[in-house]
């Protein structure tokens, strides 16, 4: 042994690194925890222990890589406290992992979302079963040394940091010293922050990220070397005395603990006492079937339900079913409309218990291992939408129920993207903000694909110039896979829910938002240990459903719900046929109505496929135009095989589902369920894992072993290619539909009703307020005017002539308007109508801004005229002192009429100023369209209404203009850019191909007014106009409302 | 008839009779009066517009401005500013020495050419017509002030420079022009702008008075002295000087300014002038400092010829902090003398002249060369960086630049082969503005026993330097 410094190489296999940040300690590490794992391994090391400040968000994926390479992960974290003592706490096993956690929730919990804070007191109460490593300041503080060796006897080293500072030797002497003083031994470690030393430039600029301050100002709080990093062994063995370096190894061989011994047990306490979790499922499913079925259980059904509930026993999946349960219902109770989405439709228990609404009997193929499998091994996952006003109540319930220490949301790790790296890193290099900004503009939809110098150029910055020539690496490794981690936030909805402590399991912190707290892990770090995970997500249909419903019931008096509308109307079919689907649940995009008229769908099982089918897999997989040639019978039907038949009959021959997928893979190929799960999980991770390459000897050997032809296996395999990422679940297209179809029926027979619906569910869906009261006006209701005599905070439905009401929009569309005033007023209102603005003013108390808010949007109309009289009152309105207020009403009376008596000699509002106000107060306008004031303009330079373009003949050239409604850029669609734009007249769809949207970069992104010449194309009933030249109007808008006053 | 409440603000013949009364004329018109005495005692403003000007703030600007109004006092007493863009001539009287109207719009308008600045002019009866006029581009001429109505009531608001949010919320309201302003009911406009608002509406047709400041060039100091008898006794000339430097306090101190530069001139029979210039970092103005910091120059100075008369010309007066007396005078019963620091360096940018001085820094830098920087002397304050916080001493004494080394076996030899000392220290940074070093720094002992410091640079081909000397 004593010859080991001298031959460096055998000291190689010897040490453990104890002290390791990754790139989860956001901001200072610089490399990923696979990196650190798989480097470390490449070296030889004896273990590694990933030690991330005060977290353990890296841990889930180190621990995968390290299973891969074999290394021995150890799980800990760095943790500075209160008092400056800075150590590393090491879990030696399971007990010492749970109070680790217990530990860092306890310090993130008491401080802001990204801090934490914790005291020797902490350190004290909570530790057990750990190992610490004391690091010193600069000196080092024995009293430290000399509290930890008391607290923790015999579970406490130095650890000695050699950095070549220049006085390593000094150093290390100084803590021989302190430990022999407090007999605590020393051990060698590294501070490890970066996997290779060439990321020191990274680590550097992560530092000046951090204090927000350009790197050249960051002075002493760089690292004055690039040592930081996995030290070859040999380097390592000429630094430090071999015992220290033996002792790695030691305190490695005490750290048994591996995440693999996590047992997850789901929540016990929804069986009632001396019920097993296998019956009480059994009893709810059967009063469940019961509801569903009430004629009785059809026999088929029956057989599915036994399977079902046997897979589930087999697997002990009950307490996850009654879990979900009660969250249902428990919304039910509360009136909280929801909807299973996903996976969980395939599941008849499911449907049973109330958390998906499919009936199985309704043609949707339902395939309950797309669900659960037996070779899976991993928990269903079942997602539910509720109202998005009203999630908020499910969440707490939650946290209400189990407790905070047993439930918390699953957090999402924010990483880098182009746009937010570029700005940090900008920063870094000291540019202005202004400079920041334009940087990461250069950014917006490049994909790495074209020249990112020319780019610069185009932007005002020199590519070849020192800070950029520094800057670009450095982004690309920001931005290279799989994301750099920037910081943690809160998953859309996912829960964690746990029998036991939850902060044994993983530390739990809190999120920027007040009342929620979050587990440190994301959803593939939960799904990768087999933890629970409910999806409470948030719709905004169902909000506005449940509101249309709750407004059709009060205007007619009938008890519908969501779900029982009547079925399958023709009238409803007839509609969304021909595309008029505006505000309609999914079918409103622009692609879902350009497939409409084509797809004509004349039943449910249509709008299934109809939803599914507009997506980039099925597009990519070429499925659509075969589909639709079928369809129209324009193509035959064959099937190699009647098995096969049964799985694609219902989509003509053409696989569209997932489920699809996986069965034709079982019937024609000879999978088992569990493969054929696995199959479809290789198509979703095709980017990440190489796809499906492996299965495909299995699948063309399989079909050639059943007879199928060679080339029709062939098909099959390269559709499952297109599939990608993209293939949608017949089971989430199913649940979907349904939405569709009520959605559908409400715009269908109660468009005053929806409308008013959909308004007062703000944001959501497709379209703006603008869009959705213009298509209401076209269908005939009538829209009233925001009024202060009138108008609810929420828009309602008012007693018209016609058959259907009219739409009063509601003080909520009134920008700047705030929901108190909004209150006050209404209730005043109850007492008495206003007389004058005075009076309204006098009698509501209401804010100067909230007046100035209704005299913008013209609410003030009844009490004062046009908008500049109605600011005139408004500003001659006196503010009583609170005193006078309460006990001198006449002082204001006194005063009132003075203000009124003279009405200024001012003329009233343009009508341009008037449309431009309404906009600019309410996003809409009940007046004409904006364009119609410039037409003439346009006309005299040949620009065209919509109307008159989609009349042209295909191929002609045209020029249109319109306010762009919607610019997407979606990525299956190879740089092609969609915009939708619209005039007086109607709707314009415009084609942008890339190279044209490179041309015309500055107007494609900023014009709000788009004029357009291109060329027109008509396919199957639907009209795009392919862009050739782009230019910005923008201007002509502005112009309104100021030139108007000019021209009279 | 209609009520007096909304009364149109211009019909002349409503106009107060007190309204149109001029303030007292300081200086006598010459000549007699060409027109009726109440229409010539009216003031007529003309209002010279700089559209180049925009910000107050700017030096530039304020000199501009100021150029421009020192000359436009040959045509009027009465000259005000209006900053940033605008200088105001009251030229009713002047209007017959310099041709009218047209002769004096020429006239300006060739000061205003003469200074580079392109201007506007406008002539009105009220300072703020003829500046709302202009600031709108209207070169106009109105005379009398029936005719201010028509002149006024198509200016866009935004002529009149009021505050952003009151013309915002006159938008509001449809108004957009003054003429539409003027319009409002007068009460229902001061309940909802402000009386100060209304005021200036009122101003601006003559119906409220617009006092303006008068203008007035600021003075130089500059004094002359002669000495009783050409001497070249140094009590003497000290004892002049002082009595100057004193009246220069006092006339600084009335103006509560101070000087950054002093000349002192000395005058002989023969030999041409001989003197100094000081110049200070702060504004000065106290005579016993002063005379400190003169007297500190004057020894310095040969005398070619005995001294007949002394001259001291002080630079522009500069606004001085405003400073608290000390209850006791420096040196008694603890009273400390104000900022000690300010005066030494004074005291040896006056005996070394000013480029002599230079004050280090440290600069939070890992790299040595970059760990400092040299600048101008500034008082010492206790908020600049620290030292590096790094184990080894460095050298007190770096070279210029590093100096390459010769090596032999891979050691480096300066005057003789040198012995390492000690453990390097690793020094890996500065790769954001082209000046990265990566190097192993090495402290040397020489052959007599010196001690320096070298490094080794970290890439191939790993050449040694010296970089500094321990004292």
């Amino acid at each position: 042994m004593s010859g080991a410094a001298d031959r460096p190489a055998a000291a190689a296999g010897g040490y453990a690194e104890l002290h390791c940040l990754s790139n989860f300690t956001f901001l200072r590490g610089a490399s990923h925890p696979q990196e650190l794992v798989a480097r470390a391994a490449a070296l030889g090391y004896h273990a590694l222990a990933l030690t991330d400040e005060c977290s353990l968000s890296g841990v889930v994926r180190a621990h995968v890589a390290a299973k891969e390479h074999g290394l021995h992960l150890i799980i800990g974290a760095e943790l500075r406290l209160q008092c400056g003592l800075h150590l590393v706490v090491l879990a030696t096993d399971r007990h010492g992992y749970g109070r680790l956690c217990r530990l860092i929730t306890l310090g993130r919990r008491a401080a802001h979302k990204g801090e934490y804070h914790l005291t020797r007191e902490d350190l004290a109460a909570t530790l057990e079963h750990c190992l610490l490593l004391w690091l010193p300041a600069e000196p080092p503080q024995a009293e430290q040394a000399r509290w930890l060796a008391r607290q923790f006897p015999g579970a406490v080293w130095i650890a000695v940091e050699l950095l070549r500072g220049g006085a390593d030797r000094a150093q290390l002497e100084a803590l021989r010293r302190i430990g022999c003083a407090a007999a605590l031994p020393l051990v060698a470690s590294g501070d490890v922050h970066m996997h290779v030393r060439a990321r020191r430039r990274l680590q550097d600029a992560l530092t000046a990220v951090r204090l927000n301050v350009p790197v050249a100002e960051a002075g002493w709080n760089l690292y004055p070397n690039g040592e930081r990093y996995l030290r070859e062994p040999e380097r390592l063995a000429k630094l430090y005395p071999p015992e220290l370096i033996a002792e790695t190894a030691r305190i490695a061989a005490r750290c048994t603990f591996s995440l693999d011994e996590l047992r997850y047990e789901y929540p016990r306490e929804l069986v009632p006492a001396g019920e097993t979790p296998a019956r009480h499922l059994r009893r709810l499913t059967e009063e469940g079937a019961q509801r569903r079925w009430p004629e009785g259980i059809p026999p088929a059904e029956r057989a599915a339900l036994e399977h079902e509930l046997a897979l589930i026993a087999e697997l002990g999946y009950e307490p996850y079913f009654l879990t979900v349960h009660d969250l249902v219902d428990f919304a039910r109770r509360r009136g909280i409309v929801c909807q299973g989405r996903g996976s969980a439709a395939n599941s008849r228990v499911c449907y049973c218990l109330g958390v998906t609404a499919v009936d199985p009997r309704r043609g949707a193929g339902l395939l309950f291992e797309r669900f659960i499998s037996r070779e899976r091994n991993e928990p269903p996952d079942i997602d539910i939408d509720f109202e998005h006003e009203r999630r908020e109540e499910v969440i707490q319930y939650v946290y209400a129920k189990y407790g905070r220490e047993r439930a918390a949301l699953a957090a999402t790790v924010i990483q880098y993207r182009s746009r937010s790296a570029l700005r940090d890193l900008g920063r870094v290099f000291g540019f202005e903000a202004a400079a920041c900004d334009r940087l990461a503009r250069v950014m917006q939809w490049w994909d790495g694909s074209e020249a990112l110098a020319e780019r610069l150029r185009a932007a005002g910055f020199d590519p070849e110039s020192p800070p950029l020539t520094q800057l670009v690496p450095l982004a690309r490794e920001l931005l290279a896979f799989p994301g750099f981690p920037r910081h943690l936030s809160q998953h859309v909805g996912g829960l964690v829910i746990s029998a036991g402590r939850l902060d044994e399991l993983v530390p739990i912190e809190n999120a920027a938002m007040p009342e929620r707290t979050v587990v440190q892990w994301d959803k593939d770090d939960l799904d990768a240990l087999g933890l629970l995970k409910v999806d409470v997500l948030a719709l905004g249909m169902l909000t506005a459903l449940r509101k249309a419903i709750d407004l059709v019931n009060a205007l007619r008096g009938t008890r519908h719900a969501l779900g029982s509308l009547p079925a399958e109307d023709p009238a409803v079919y007839q509609m969304i046929s021909r595309a008029d689907t505006v505000g309609v649940f999914q079918i409103e995009s622009r692609a879902q109505m350009a497939m409409l008229p084509r797809l004509k769908p004349r039943c449910y099982y249509d709008l299934v496929i109809e939803v599914a089918i507009v997506r980039p897999g099925p597009i990519q997989g070429d499925m659509v135009h075969p589909y639709l040639r079928r369809r129209q019978g324009r193509e035959p039907i064959e099937y190699p095989s009647e098995a096969v038949e049964s799985v694609l009959r219902r989509t003509l021959g053409v696989p569209i589902f997932q489920e699809q997928v996986m069965q034709l893979a079982m019937v024609a190929a000879g999978f088992t369920p569990g493969q054929a799960d696995q199959l479809r999980r290789a198509m979703g991770a095709w980017k990440r894992s190489g796809g499906i390459g492996h299965f495909r000897p299995m699948l063309l050997e399989g079909m050639a072993a059943r007879g199928y032809a060679s080339e029709f296996a062939e098909r099959v395999y390269r559709q499952m290619m297109g599939f990608g990422d993209y293939g949608f679940p017949e089971s989430h297209a199913a649940s979907f539909a349904l939405l569709v179809y009520d959605s559908a029926w409400l715009k269908c027979h109660e468009p005053a009703a929806f409308t008013a619906a959909l308004l007062n569910s703000q944001p959501m869906g497709f379209y703006a307020p603008a869009q959705l009261v213009r298509d209401a006006r076209a269908h005939g209701v009538e829209v009233r005017a925001v009024d202060v005599e009138a108008s609810e905070w929420d828009c309602t439905l008012e007693r018209s002539a016609a058959a259907q009401p009219a739409l009063r929009l509601g003080l909520r569309l009134v920008k700047g308007l705030s929901r108190a005033g909004a209150a006050r007023l209404t209730e005043t209102r109850a007492a008495g109508p206003f007389t004058t603005l005075t009076d309204l003013a006098r009698r509501t108390g209401l804010r100067r801004t909230d007046l100035e808010a209704l005299a913008a949007a013209g609410a003030l109309a009844g009490l004062s005229g046009n908008r500049h009289l109605a600011f005139w009152d408004v500003a001659g309105v006196e503010r009583p002192l609170p005193l006078e207020a309460a006990n001198m009403p006449t002082a204001a009376d006194a005063s009132a009429p003075a203000a009124d008596a003279a009405r200024p000699l001012i003329g009233a509002p343009s009508e341009a100023q008037s449309i431009v106000a309404d906009y600019a107060s309410l996003g809409l306008t009940l007046g004409r369209h904006p364009l119609a004031l410039l037409r003439e303009g346009l006309h005299g330079r040949g620009v065209r209404r919509a109307e008159e373009v989609c009349a042209r003949p295909e191929g002609s050239a045209v020029r249109t203009a319109g306010i762009v409604l919607m610019r997407q850029r979606p990525g299956s669609a190879g740089g092609v850019t969609f915009i939708t734009l619209e005039d007086e007249s109607g709707q314009v769809n415009v084609i942008v191909w890339e190279r044209t949207a490179r041309a015309y970069r500055e107007a494609l992104l900023g014009a709000r007014l788009l004029e357009v010449h291109g060329r027109l194309q008509h396919a199957e009933g639907v009209t795009h106009l392919i862009a050739r030249r782009l230019f910005d109007r923008t201007g002509l808008l502005g112009a309104l409302a100021t030139h108007s006053r000019d021209f009279h | 008839m209609r009520a007096p409440k909304t009364l149109d603000l211009f019909a002349p013949e409503r106009l107060p009779r007190r309204a149109v009364r001029p303030p007292v004329h300081p200086v006598q018109p010459r000549g007699t009066p060409e027109r009726p005495a109440r229409l010539s005692q009216a003031p007529l403003w003309l209002a010279a517009h700089l559209p180049q000007m925009t910000q107050a703030s700017d030096p530039v600007v304020s000199r501009a401005l100021h150029s421009l109004a020192v000359r436009a006092q040959r045509f009027t007493p009465r000259v005000s500013l209006a900053p940033p863009d605008a200088v105001l001539l009251e030229v009713r009287s002047s209007l017959h020495l310099f041709g009218g109207v047209d002769g004096l719009r020429r006239a300006v308008a060739g000061e205003c050419a003469a200074l580079g600045q392109p201007a506007i002019l406008a002539f009105a009866p009220s300072a703020s017509a003829a500046l709302a006029g202009t600031r709108a581009g209207q070169a106009f001429t109105v005379l009398e002030a029936g005719q201010l109505a028509g002149a006024l009531a198509a200016l866009p608001l935004a002529a009149l420079r009021w505050p952003p949010q009151q013309i915002e919320r006159l938008t509001r309201i449809g108004v957009h022009t003054v003429g539409a302003a003027l319009r409002l009911p007068r009460a229902g406009f001061a309940q909802r702008f402000g009386a100060a608002q209304l005021a200036a509406l009122d101003q601006l047709t003559g119906r409220a008075a617009d006092p303006r400041e008068r203008f007035e060039a600021p003075l130089r100091f500059r004094r002359r002295r002669e000495l009783p008898c050409e001497s070249d006794s140094h009590a003497l000339l000290a004892a002049t000087l002082h009595s100057l430097l004193e009246e220069l306090s006092r006339f600084l101190s009335a103006r509560q300014c101070g000087v950054l530069a002093l000349e002192c001139r000395l005058w002989h029979r023969q030999a041409a002038p001989s003197g100094c210039v000081l110049r200070f970092s702060a504004p000065l103005a106290d005579a016993a400092r002063l005379a400190a910091l003169l007297e500190e120059r004057l020894h310095a100075l040969t005398l070619p010829e005995p001294v007949r008369a002394c001259e001291l010309r002080a630079g522009w007066p500069v606004p001085q902090p405003m400073q608290t007396g000390g209850l006791w005078q420096p040196g008694e019963r603890g009273g400390l003398a104000a900022a000690p620091g300010v005066e030494l360096i004074e005291r040896l940018r006056a005996r070394l002249g000013p480029e002599a001085l230079e004050t280090l820094t440290l600069v939070a830098d890992r790299r040595p060369e970059a760990a400092w920087r040299a600048g101008p002397p500034a008082p010492a304050s206790d908020a600049g960086p620290q030292a590096a916080p790094c184990a080894v001493h460095r050298p007190l004494w770096l070279l210029p630049a590093p100096r390459l080394l010769r090596q032999r076996g891979g050691l480096p030899r300066w005057r003789g082969a040198l012995r390492l000392e000690g453990e390097p220290e690793r020094i890996e940074t500065g790769w954001w503005d082209g000046r990265e070093v990566a190097r192993d720094y090495y402290t040397a002992r020489d052959g007599h026993g010196r001690r320096l410091w070298l490094f080794r640079e970290r890439p191939p081909p790993h050449h040694w330097f010296l970089h500094g000397v321990y004292g």
